[in-house]
């Protein structure tokens, strides 16, 4: 609508709106505007409160000491590692349970459905799923984490959903073609579900990146610890250790750079795959009522 | 060449039955139709001739074999879905070879029969295309040549045309029909619009609720309905129809209501149903405005539809509609001043005031339309 | 087939559809092996449980758990805290996201528009480790921005994340500032689903854009709203420990200790397997009653179930 058609009142409801909502968005933006630029600051000047916007003595210590830490290439790894493992065994499971669960013809369909939508209402708790893990020999190790956490009841329900929207006459038109349920799911529906599985494999993959809470509980081995984990270390243990402090003393980077500067890194890798989330999580919130 | 037969098929969901105990053999090379409104089980019944619903009880043979519990694929029949279900990622030529792929027909074969396929249908210069960049009449071939490709025994046709417009459904009628001709297939189609089964079929079978009304070829449905369903389902516009009370013996019978008579056809049944209820059917056809013969019945018209060489008349018969189909002769003036139709008695038929049933099956000859 | 028994029905639907089943089949494992297993295991809620003698084999202390639960101080107050912060959480979290969505909806550059929303969307994805880290230096005494502020209109710097009083808003805060953005389109589909031509006949009627707001929009999307409100209800105890964890420290536990962090410290940190499990059990019964509850409110309310 055109902008002169407007009332005196109107017109100032609008800009009122755009101000209003501005200062949400740049008061969103801010933190990490603001955790970038102490990342690039000097120690001293971050230490000392006076980084305000811009990098204060721009140096790039806190990077250096960053990238010469070991454990920082260490844990980086491992996220790589729990994230793509992780989706893909994810993946494995989800694309295939969902589609069988969303065809009409399963026998005890009702039931199946069921017992995934339990799971999302009744949970049996942090410690005994912990045993479970232990029980199962799954501590501290790369493929407990990346098996443990396969399947989520959204993701999967998510899926489902949107092959129960695809018409029943493509899987129909491709079984009377000769194909049988392998084929149907692999040569006609997965080329159909792009979108939904793009969703779901983002999904995955920010929940893996992110994921912290059990990868502590679970993982003591340094070694296969995600950037998460040390991340939390850092920020956590080494605030009040007195040893790490001192010795940054007079260094050109403090606790604070350091700690931004990892954020930044652990950042970077979402904002890469931030465009392709934002072109399907529109979709992929409204899987529900997606139609072909 | 192969028939289907259909031996008390029945279908249920749970409790509730949907088609009940239907019989039709299809022979070989026929064009048959299932038409009825929508939920009368002609679509259910061509599913489970397809394999895509299981047969409750009874028994589908396909060229001899009973086909109860054989797969969709290896029944060797094709289907032509309503929504054509073309894989949308897929181009012409692979949506048509599709199913010989994944049957693993030699490369060489396939491509010959893509190439037969779409000289048959015309798709040769868009075999490169996706569907979502065909027309509605180039969809609808594609997924023709689909069926056809295969060779199946039989084709059934699932409302193929029903998502098209008016005037490209005139003309796909036409090249199914011409296909047929040429390929000799049995088929089955189901459709819920009556001109399409007139025009198409071989042989015509009226549906409702899950029963089957009446079986016959169109002139047959046309002329004859056996109960005033399919004679309000048949013809465009339907049969138009009017309650009234038998009067006179079996030499003279006549039909009276709201103050008017009309001689009826000298059926053997209407000699005992005298003063009872009736309903008879006259169509639009058959009601002649001139000349007015001393039999007239009087009407008031409320409206004149022209559409060219012919006019529609709405008018209003004892309260009800009644529409009466006449030769414009290029002029509508003289339209406008119709009171009055009459009738040749063995144009009318008459039907059960109760069941609906048609009293006898008098020898007509056809004498409407134009 | 009509005289078939129930076992012969099954045996060709097996036959039939056995490629089905093959494809259901790891989900299934999985789902029985990693999510009802442990409910297997919640059993030790009343058992005297023992790492050596496994879950079976301990032996039996009825609701002794649960006694000692109630009895404890520290579990009360978690509990406590638990309904408080939840409470909280709602009360304050629930409209942001419909005003923002309301708000997006009025702006009309798109450009701008899409920008914004970009920008909010974000923090949902950003792990919490991370957004705890950004909390913790923006409230730090020494290099946060609110106590540079604090101290340039002259007051004494404090020390938030200490202070039990201020721990509360500044998590309800937290999760308001990550989340608001991202809930806000489910609302933004329901605004874009109400038919234009409403709009568009309010304009000729005379209306001006707030009153088309309150008048049109609002209760257009009145029952995505209240499915919306239904489900936070049923989700109410689902408080964000991962980040309570991140953030509380012995100082705040008085107001942050909630049910789950309690559990993490008892159970996993502290070995009481069993005492933190009878927790975790009281703690998912809560939860589901009040999901079931909230899905039986859906269905009368919208005839709709949630799944």
């Amino acid at each position: 609508m055109n902008m002169n058609l407007y009332s005196r009142g109107d017109k100032t409801f609008v800009w009122l709106n755009m101000f209003l909502v501005t200062l949400f968005t740049l008061s969103t933006l801010y933190p990490f505007i603001y955790i970038a630029a102490v990342s690039f600051s000097s120690g001293f000047a971050a230490s000392s409160g006076k980084v305000v916007l811009t990098p204060i003595n721009a140096t790039m210590a806190a990077y250096n000491y960053v990238m010469n830490e070991p454990q920082f290439w260490i844990s980086y790894r491992n996220t790589f590692i729990y994230t793509i493992g992780g989706t893909i065994m994810s993946l494995l499971f989800i694309i295939p349970g969902a589609y069988a669960l969303s065809r009409p013809q399963l026998y005890g369909r009702r039931f199946w459905n069921l017992m995934v939508a339990f799971t999302m209402w009744f949970n049996a708790g942090l410690i005994p799923f912990f045993l479970n893990m232990r029980d199962l020999g799954l501590l501290d190790s790369y493929f407990g984490i990346i098996i443990g956490f396969a399947v989520n009841g959204f993701n999967l329900i998510l899926l489902r959903n949107f092959f129960e929207n695809i018409p029943q006459s493509f899987e129909e038109a491709a079984r009377m073609d000769g194909a049988n349920e392998f084929q149907v799911l692999w040569k006609v529906y997965l080329p159909l579900s792009k979108p939904a599985i793009a969703t779901v494999a983002l999904f995955c993959i920010v929940s893996r990146w992110n994921g912290f809470f059990w990868a502590m509980v679970l993982l003591k081995d340094d070694d296969k610890v995600p950037l998460q984990v040390w991340l939390r270390f850092i920020i956590s243990e080494l605030q009040d250790d007195e040893e790490f402090s001192s010795t940054l003393v007079d260094a050109a980077y403090s606790f604070e750079t350091v700690s931004a500067a990892i954020i930044v890194c652990s950042i970077i890798p979402v904002l890469l795959v931030y465009p392709f989330l934002q072109k399907y999580f529109n979709k992929g919130i409204l899987l529900g009522g997606v139609k072909e | 060449m192969s028939g289907v037969i259909l031996d008390k098929v029945v279908k249920r969901y749970g409790a509730v039955e949907v088609v009940h105990a239907i019989d039709l053999t299809v022979e070989p090379q026929e064009f048959v139709v299932l038409v009825g409104p929508s939920g009368c089980g002609k679509s259910t019944t061509l599913r489970m001739i397809a394999g895509l619903e299981e047969i409750s009880d009874g028994t589908v043979e396909i060229d001899g074999r009973v086909v109860n519990r054989v797969a969709p694929k290896d029944r060797d029949v094709a289907m032509v879905f309503q929504n054509y279900a073309l894989y949308p990622h897929l181009n012409v030529a692979d949506n048509i070879a599709f199913g010989l792929r994944i049957r693993r027909t030699p490369k060489a074969e396939v491509l010959a029969s893509i190439e037969e396929v779409a000289g048959i249908l015309g798709l040769t210069e868009y075999l490169d295309r996706r569907p979502a960049d065909l027309s509605g009449g180039q969809r609808q071939r594609v997924a023709m040549g689909r069926a056809i490709v295969r060779h199946p025994k039989v084709f059934l046709f699932d409302e193929p045309l029903s998502n098209l417009d008016a005037k490209l459904r005139t003309q796909m009628r036409a090249e199914i029909k011409r296909l047929h001709k040429r390929l000799g297939v049995t088929s089955v189609y189901v459709t819920h619009d009556q001109v399409e089964a007139m025009t198409l079929a071989d042989r015509i079978v009226v549906m409702q609720d899950g029963h089957i009304e009446q079986i016959g070829t169109p002139m047959d449905l046309f002329l004859n309905p056996v109960n005033t369903f399919v004679a309000g389902f048949i013809g465009s516009p339907p049969m138009n129809q009017i309650e009234a009370i038998v009067e006179g013996g079996a030499d003279a019978p006549r039909a009276t209501f709201a103050g008017q008579s009309i001689a009826l056809p000298k059926l053997d049944e209407l000699s005992s149903r005298v003063g009872e209820k009736v309903t008879i059917g006259i169509r639009p056809e058959h009601a002649k405005i001139e000349p007015a013969g001393a039999d007239a019945i009087s009407v008031e018209l409320d409206l004149v539809e022209t559409l060219g060489s012919e006019a529609l008349l709405h008018t209003t018969l004892a309260g009800n509609p009644f529409i009466i189909k006449a030769e414009t002769g290029g002029d509508v003036e003289h339209l406008n001043q119709v009171t009055q139709f009459w009738a040749g008695p063995e144009t009318i038929k008459v039907f059960d005031g109760k069941t609906g049933r048609a009293f006898g099956h008098p020898a007509t000859s056809y004498q409407g339309g134009s | 087939m009509p005289d078939e028994t129930r076992f012969q029905r099954v045996l060709f639907v097996l036959r039939r559809d056995w490629q089905l089943y093959l494809m259901l089949a790891p989900t299934v494992i999985w789902l029985l092996l990693f999510l009802y297993k442990p409910m297997y295991g919640l059993q030790i809620a009343f058992k005297d449980y023992s790492i050596f003698r496994g879950i079976a084999a301990s032996p039996w202390v009825g609701l002794e758990h649960f006694h000692t639960l109630f009895g404890s101080d520290q579990f009360v107050r978690a509990v406590k805290n638990t309904v408080i912060i939840s409470a909280f959480s709602l009360l304050f979290g629930f409209p942001v996201p419909i005003l923002l969505a309301l708000m997006f909806n009025e702006i009309l550059h798109k450009t701008f528009k899409k920008t914004a929303q970009t920008i909010v969307y974000l923090p949902h994805f950003i792990s919490s480790v991370i957004i705890a880290g950004i909390v913790i230096t923006a409230f730090s005494p020494s290099v946060g921005i609110i106590n540079y502020l604090i101290s340039w209109l002259g007051f004494e710097p404090i020390y938030f994340l200490t202070k039990p009083e201020w721990f509360r808003p500044i998590f309800i805060g937290t999760g308001i500032w990550q989340e608001a953005g991202f809930s806000s389109i489910v609302y933004l589909a329901a605004i874009a689903g109400v038919s234009p031509t409403l709009y568009e006949s309010a304009v000729v009627d005379g209306a001006s854009r707030w009153q088309m707001m309150w008048k049109i929009t609002l209760p257009s999307i009145m029952t995505t709203i209240i499915i919306m409100l239904i489900i936070r209800i049923g989700n109410l105890l689902e408080v964000s420990f991962e980040m309570i964890i991140l953030l509380y420290q012995p100082a705040t536990f008085e107001t942050a200790d909630v049910v789950n962090t309690w559990i993490y410290r008892q159970g996993l940190q502290g070995g009481q397997y069993d005492l933190a499990a009878a927790a975790g059990l009281f703690n998912a019964v809560v939860a589901f009653v009040l999901v079931i509850a909230a899905n039986s409110l859906s269905k009368r309310y919208s005839r709709t179930s949630l799944w």
